[in-house]
């Protein structure tokens, strides 16, 4: 079963999380961008991790892709703390040095432009920590998400160390989908080869 | 570890399923005590009971805790503050109350002290937040006044009887409450 799809961005692609990347993930983990995360020494976690990105696209929870530009994994993209019936979802974006302010901005655009049209996702927030680049900012704008709330000490970096999160949000303007009737709905679980039927 | 508290005036104590549907629903039926969350409030009993019981499993795996704010002096419960999406690793949680008429500013002086004394003394919790409808001018003064600082407005949180619902954050970190 398929729910993650493979995007176009401006120079590469975002991808479903494979098995094959592991090693290009697994670098991009032992670089993590998130005030007091510490780098990942066992890459056989990265399996757990990838049959979870399966688990939660499959229940409308989140949705992982990775970032893949020149050949190589830069970055992820995700989206957690999925509320389907609220019509939004918390995106985040993962970053190895080299990932660019555009390709990031690309990353965050094609997968908020599918789960809007795929799910009727309106409403996308996103929290920058303090001690993150401030270039993170500069592609959230690009987006046009704009600051929403600063959350005092909302992220903790220690053991008596936090630091404040700035939440940014978007919200499209498009129309909310009307509700159908159940049952009459074939795109079953938005299973991307069930909705396909024939060219699976 | 004894969850039960008790003021001068005040027992803050964790609800019994079997024996507080009238008065959760008495204070949950509302539209009051309700509406700057915002939620309806209850028309039948039953789902005081409902409530009772998903609040206790809540409780059981320590997801939640509400303290039902019992007046000694006639045993009427005049309020409901809790805890719920606490958050173990950053130490936050949120905090929402449900306020009968009878309970003020001088009453939540007199009981929130002992809630925030404890969940930051004994739960190690180091920020609270509170969510509120955008308008409920009422809530946000008492917030303020107990030493909660507004942080900025969350849009389009929820659909609530047709409209987006923007919630506006108040957030109070160990040792800011002012009582």
């Amino acid at each position: 079963m398929k729910f993650t799809p493979e995007l176009e961005i401006p120079g590469g692609c975002i991808k479903p999380l494979h098995y094959d990347d592991i090693d290009g993930l697994f670098e991009l983990y032992k670089h993590p961008e998130i005030p007091g995360q510490r780098p990942l020494e066992d890459k056989e976690q990265l399996n757990r991790m990838i049959d979870y990105s399966v688990q939660m696209a499959a229940t409308q929870r989140g949705m992982m892709w990775a970032i893949e530009t020149e050949g190589q994994i830069k970055g992820m993209v995700s989206g957690f703390d999925w509320q389907p019936s609220n019509l939004r979802i918390v995106m985040r974006v993962d970053g190895l040095p080299s990932l660019t302010v555009e390709e990031r901005a690309g990353a965050l655009k094609a997968a908020i432009g599918f789960l809007s049209k795929k799910y009727h996702v309106r409403n996308f927030a996103y929290q920058w920590i303090e001690g993150q680049s401030d270039d993170i900012k500069v592609a959230l704008s690009e987006c046009g998400f704009t600051l929403a709330a600063r959350l005092r000490d909302g992220w903790r970096t220690g053991n008596t160390e936090f630091s404040d999160v700035e939440q940014y949000h978007w919200v499209s303007s498009d129309d909310k989908p009307v509700p159908r009737k159940l049952g009459d709905d074939d795109e079953l679980g938005q299973n991307l080869n069930a909705n396909k039927r024939g060219e699976s | 570890m004894s969850w039960n508290f008790e003021t001068e005036h005040f027992l803050i104590r964790l609800p019994v399923s079997d024996e507080d549907g009238t008065a959760l629903f008495k204070l949950l039926s509302q539209d009051s005590a309700v509406a700057h969350i915002p939620r309806l409030p209850m028309t039948v009993e039953a789902q005081a009971l409902d409530e009772l019981r998903r609040i206790a499993m809540r409780f059981e795996t320590r997801e939640a805790a509400f303290w039902l704010i019992e007046r000694k002096s006639d045993g009427d419960v005049i309020a409901r503050i809790g805890i719920q999406y606490i958050n173990w690793m950053m130490l936050n949680a949120q905090l929402q109350w449900e306020l009968s008429a009878e309970c003020g500013l001088e009453e939540l002086q007199e009981v929130l002290p002992v809630i925030v004394g404890y969940l930051s003394q004994d739960l190690h919790l180091h920020r609270l937040e509170m969510r509120l409808r955008t308008g409920s001018e009422n809530h946000s003064n008492m917030l303020v006044e107990l030493g909660f600082s507004r942080e900025g407005t969350l849009p389009s949180q929820q659909e609530f009887e047709g409209e987006d619902i923007d919630l506006d954050v108040y957030s109070l970190l160990k040792g800011e409450l002012k009582a």
